[in-house]
Order: C-alpha cells, then structure tokens, then sequence
C-alpha cells in the first residue's frame, strides 16, 4: 500500500513538472506574443563597428504593421543617407527602395533579403520578417540554462527548407519570467554560430517589454551593430495605404 | 533670378521648420585620346533647402554652384570619329589651310537653382508644382518612357536636372496608383503630358504609360554651318513589368513612339539582377533602341549631337550593360561596370572602387578602358581615369 502511494506521488510530480515545462511551439507562441505588436513605430539609431574598431552611426524611422507584416525604414541620418527609405511587405519577401538623390523606386529581388541594411549586420529579413519565422521553424524547448545571471528557457528552431527559412538553425535564450528573448544564436549552413543578437535595456512601453538596445554581433566577419530606441510607441495607427510607394517617397 | 527667388523663399525658410544639407563634390578627369589628352575638373557645391510650413506641405529647393577647371574648352571633333567630322570640316580636295579644327565647346561655371518647387499632400492625393526631378521607368541604365532624361552610362546613377512640371500622385489601393504630369512649354502643344498607371499583381510590378509632347532635336547643317532646333510631335504608349523569377529580379520596359514625319520607332530594355550569398551583386541591361542607327556607315554629325545633348537614349540600336559590385569590407566595395554597343563593336570596362572614407565622405575611383576601331562610338577614346570626392552635410 504504501509502495503504491509511493509511485502515485511520483507519478503526480511527473505530470505536473511535465505540465511546468512548456513545449519549443508553445516557447514560440508565449514569445510571439510579447515581441510582434499589432502596429509599432520607432525612432532609433544604428551605430556599426568594423573588425578594425571604425564606427558609422545612421538614425532612422520605423514603422510596422500586421505584427510585423508590412515595415517602412527611412533614414534622417546621416546626410548621405538621407531620405533613403524601405518598403517591405509579406514579411520582407517584397522589398522597395527609394533613392531621394534620384528619385527612383527600385524593386530588390528576393536575393537581396539577406543581405546587410546599410552595411550593417541586419539583413533585410532581420529586419521585416516580422512573426513569419513561426511557420518557417520547427521549435524544440531544450530546458533551462542560465544567461547573463538570468534565468533562461533555450529554444532551438530548425529552420523548414521548404518554407525558405533565413537561418538554417536558431538558438533563442528568453526569460523565464515573461518568454522575452535576451539571446539569439543564428547558424549558417555549417553549424557554426554566424551572428548573435543580445537584447538589453528592456523596459515596459505602454505594458509591453521593449529593448531598447540591440546589438548584432557578426563572428564571421568580426562586426557588430547596436540598434538603440530613441522613441516608441505601440498606439500608433497607421493612416490608410500608409504602406505603399507614396509613403516611401516622402 | 536666383537672388530674386531666394528672397521670396526666404521668409518660408527663416519661419518654417526648416532642413539644410547638401553636399560638396570634387572631381578630376584625364580623357586620353589618339593624339590628345583632356585633363578637367570641377568642383561642385550643392545646398538644399526644405521647409516643411505645416505637416502637408514641403517647399523644397537646391542651389547649385559648379566651378570648372584645367581644361574647359573642349573640342567637340575630338569625340567624334573622323569619318563623321572629316567630310564636313576637312572635305578632301580642300587645302589643309581651310579645313577646320576645331569645333569648340566651353565647359561654364554655373550657379543655378536646380529644383524649386512645392509639394501639397492631400486627402487622396500629392501635388507639386515647379521645378522638380522626375525620374520615369525601371531601367537601370536606360529608360525607354523616360522622354526628360538620358543616363550617363559611366555614372547612371547620378542626380538629373530639374523640370518644370505640375504632378499629380493619385493612390487608388495599395499597390495602385496614377501619376499625372504636365511639363509646361510654349504652349500646350509643346507641353508634355504624360499619365502614367502603376499596379501590382502578385510578385510583379506593372506600369502603363502614355505621354505627348514636341520633342526638340538639335540640328546641323553643314551646308550653311548653321545650328537649328528641329521639332516634332511625337506620342509615347509604354509600360514596364517588374518582378523576379527564381530569385533574381527581372524587369522589362518600352515604348512605342509615333512622331510626326518621321518613322515611328520602339525603344524597351529588358534586365535582370541577382545578389549572392556573399554580397556580390550583378546587373545586366540589354536595349534596343530602333530610334537609333543600326549601321555605322549611316550615322551622321545630328546623331551624335543629339545623342550628346540627351536628345535620344542612344547613338546606335543595340547595347548591353553590365555592372557588378562586391563589398571588400563594410566601407569600401569594388566595382566593375561595362558597356557595348552591339552595331559598331565597341565597348567601355569601368573597374571602380567606391570607399567610405569617414561618416559622409565618399570617394570614388575609376578607371575606364575603351575597346573598338578608331571610327566606333567608344572606341574614339583610348581611357580615361576619375576621382570623385563627395562630402555630405
């Protein structure tokens, strides 16, 4: 009877340790939900440092909409930049650029997602792409491992070949107590970590935990770049077809 | 009048919230040819001015100072080959004492105001009126529905000039829009008007264009060596198509042109271009341009004059360009650029290396490579190297 007792207990704690600890596709939806707000814009500052120490530092406008669907970038600073401005739309498989110099429009093609925004360790996908990574990636929660003192879940995605996906693999660090990701390991094709995004300064915007601070480290290349939030703001409404070329162009 | 014209917009800028930038530019060029080398340059301030009176309203305006130096005086026969100039100037039978040499062209200092307009935001719609840049087509070395401006094959990236227009912008949905645009001239009979649709359809990009104005055509009669502007009606249905395929970008632009005495002629360019993994970027253009000459033996002094003053697209029918690009490091990125005319087999190849020197300093270096017979289109120079120091403010 009381062997019984025993394995029923241990039984109990099984399911309900097994209830505590959430599935990779669960991890996914808790941190969707926190990360990709409805609309967002932003005002922010790009600052890149080469291999050799060298710095460039842009300060650019963002607005986003459809929890990341449609995104507009434009450059204030510096003056060589300018005005020049990005659409992206369904989730930055579309891209438009605007030159103010020139006043042309140009379409990218789907090669040019992943390269870097304005030399920096960004790429077009880091930065439109939205929420799309949930259908792109099979998720796996790999247990509990500490971060910079923080108690962390570690989620491992593997990106679906037929879905296109931007990294092969992924490697995100979120905080136990709200699923905010504060580490993102990105793979290449040789399992090699190929940048890793830190995410810092996270403060609450109108309830939603925000980073302020974002910073791309690039190891093949021995770059990085930290994206700091000036402004932000969850309420704002985009006007109708705020996300087209006439926007672009202003 | 530039005077005049900053001191009525100077109220909107001292009052207005107001943006200054700009850039300084500094250029040198050495042109070898057969017997001749051109040593020019010129250094170029260009100051912008933009005020933003309320949140619907932009008056914008850029005054431009152009300051030359070395060799400012240029001889036009130096670019054309002989068979072209050699008839006229120095016709066989002639004593060489009579023949003319020189067929003189003075690069002048400038200082102008570029554009001056004012752009009005509306409920469903944008206007500007004024002098504005207005940049047509999706081609990245030519652009067939583009009747205002002709790309520098060696830089076709560069700003163009100003037009004085009235513009319309109107957004149907999203992706759909009309653009209207009236180029006022002596009258409306000269006056382009243009009406331009664009629409998206899945990963594709559409444009429909039709446009009318008198085009204007340089003409020389080397009867009476008299310089005169020839003029003629001429009507433009064009469209492009924009999207990609397996990746790589692809884009196909033209137009149909019906002039008034004259054949009517097709101009399209077709391109594609892909960026690989490792950043490496190529660009190809093919045009076809029937307004063109397609046999060398045909080409005459007014083809070359109009195809210098912009007049035409091209000189001959059939050209294909290329560029490619690959980032050394995060601020320098080399350059390959090339161009061919098809008809006489002549060519350029550009290697160039664009570095950012410092945070809005930019300094450009080309070096160009011109291949063909002595009688060719390109092949009438031998090379010719470029440094081009751009700052930003």
């Amino acid at each position: 009877m009381k062997n019984i007792l025993a394995i029923t207990l241990v039984l109990a704690t099984v399911v309900i340790a097994q209830e505590a600890i959430p599935t990779g596709q669960e991890l996914v939806k808790k941190m969707s939900e926190i990360m990709t707000q409805e609309n967002s814009t932003a005002i922010m500052t790009q600052t890149i440092t080469t291999s050799s120490g060298k710095q460039r530092t842009f300060e650019f406008e963002m607005f986003t909409t459809g929890e990341g669907e449609k995104t507009l970038m434009r450059y204030l600073k510096p003056s060589a930049a300018r005005g020049q401005a990005f659409l992206m739309l369904n989730n930055a498989d579309d891209i438009w650029t605007y030159f103010p110099r020139t006043k042309r429009v140009r379409k990218l093609s789907s090669s040019s997602k992943n390269q870097k925004v304005q030399g920096s360790d960004f790429s077009f996908e880091d930065m439109g792409s939205g929420d799309s990574w949930k259908k792109e990636y099979v998720s796996e929660n790999l247990g509990t491992e500490k971060f910079d003192g923080t108690d962390c879940w570690k989620l491992q995605s593997i990106g679906i070949p037929e879905q296109d996906p931007s990294y092969p693999k992924m490697e995100v660090y979120m905080r136990k107590t709200d699923f905010y990701p504060i580490k993102i390991n990105y793979f290449d094709e040789s399992d090699f970590i190929e940048k890793t995004l830190l995410m810092s300064e996270i403060k609450e915007i109108e309830g939603v935990p925000t980073a302020m601070q974002m910073t791309m480290e690039n190891h093949l290349e021995g770059t990085e770049t930290t994206m700091q939030t000036l402004s932000t703001t969850y309420s704002w409404e985009p006007p109708v077809n705020f996300f087209t070329e006439r926007e672009l162009k202003k | 009048m530039i005077k005049n014209a900053l001191l009525i917009l100077l109220p909107i800028f001292l009052f207005g919230q107001t943006n200054f930038f700009g850039y300084f530019e500094s250029e040198f060029d050495q042109l070898k040819f057969a017997d001749q080398t051109y040593n020019y340059g010129y250094n170029k301030l260009r100051l912008d001015f933009e005020a933003h009176p309320n949140d619907a309203v932009t008056i914008g305006t850029n005054v431009n100072v152009q300051k030359y130096f070395d060799n400012i005086s240029w001889n036009l026969l130096d670019f054309l080959p002989s068979d072209i100039y050699r008839p006229i100037f120095q016709p066989e039978g002639y004593p060489e004492e009579m023949w003319i040499t020189e067929f003189p062209i003075a690069l002048l200092d400038t200082f102008y105001l570029d554009n001056v307009y004012l752009k009005a935001g509306f409920e469903h719609f944008d206007l500007t009126v004024g002098k504005q840049q207005i940049s047509l087509g999706t081609g990245y070395a030519w652009n067939p529905i583009d009747i205002f401006n002709s790309k520098q094959l060696l830089d076709p990236t560069y700003e163009q000039t100003g037009v004085n227009a009235v513009r319309s912008e109107i957004p149907i949905n999203g992706r759909t829009s009309v653009d209207v645009i009236l180029s006022t001239g002596e009258d409306w009979k000269e006056s382009a008007k243009m009406l331009q649709l664009k629409t998206g359809l899945g990963r594709f990009d559409l444009h429909g264009t039709i446009g009318q104005y008198t085009w204007e055509r340089i003409v020389f009669d080397p009867t009476q060596f008299l310089l005169s502007i020839q003029k003629s009606e001429r009507t433009l249905i064009g469209g492009a198509v924009v999207g990609e395929l397996a990746g790589a970008g692809i884009w196909l632009e033209g137009a149909w042109n019906k002039l008034e005495n004259q054949d009517d002629f097709t101009e399209v360019v077709i391109g594609t271009d892909y960026t690989f993994e490792n950043g490496l970027y190529i660009i190809m253009e093919y045009l076809r341009n029937e307004n063109g000459v397609l046999n060398k033996e045909n080409l005459d002094i007014n083809n070359y004059l109009q195809y210098f003053m912009g007049e035409t697209h091209s000189l001959m029918q059939d050209y294909l360009f290329g560029f490619l690009s690959y980032p050394i490091n995060d601020f320098i990125q080399f350059g390959l650029l090339g161009f061919g005319n098809l008809n006489d087999n002549s060519a350029a190849l550009n290697p160039q290396i664009s570095w950012n020197l410092f945070q809005d300093v930019d300094l450009t270096m080309m070096y160009s490579h011109f291949l063909g017979g002595d009688n060719t289109e390109f092949g009438v120079q031998d090379w010719g190297w470029r440094i081009r120091l751009r700052g930003y403010f």
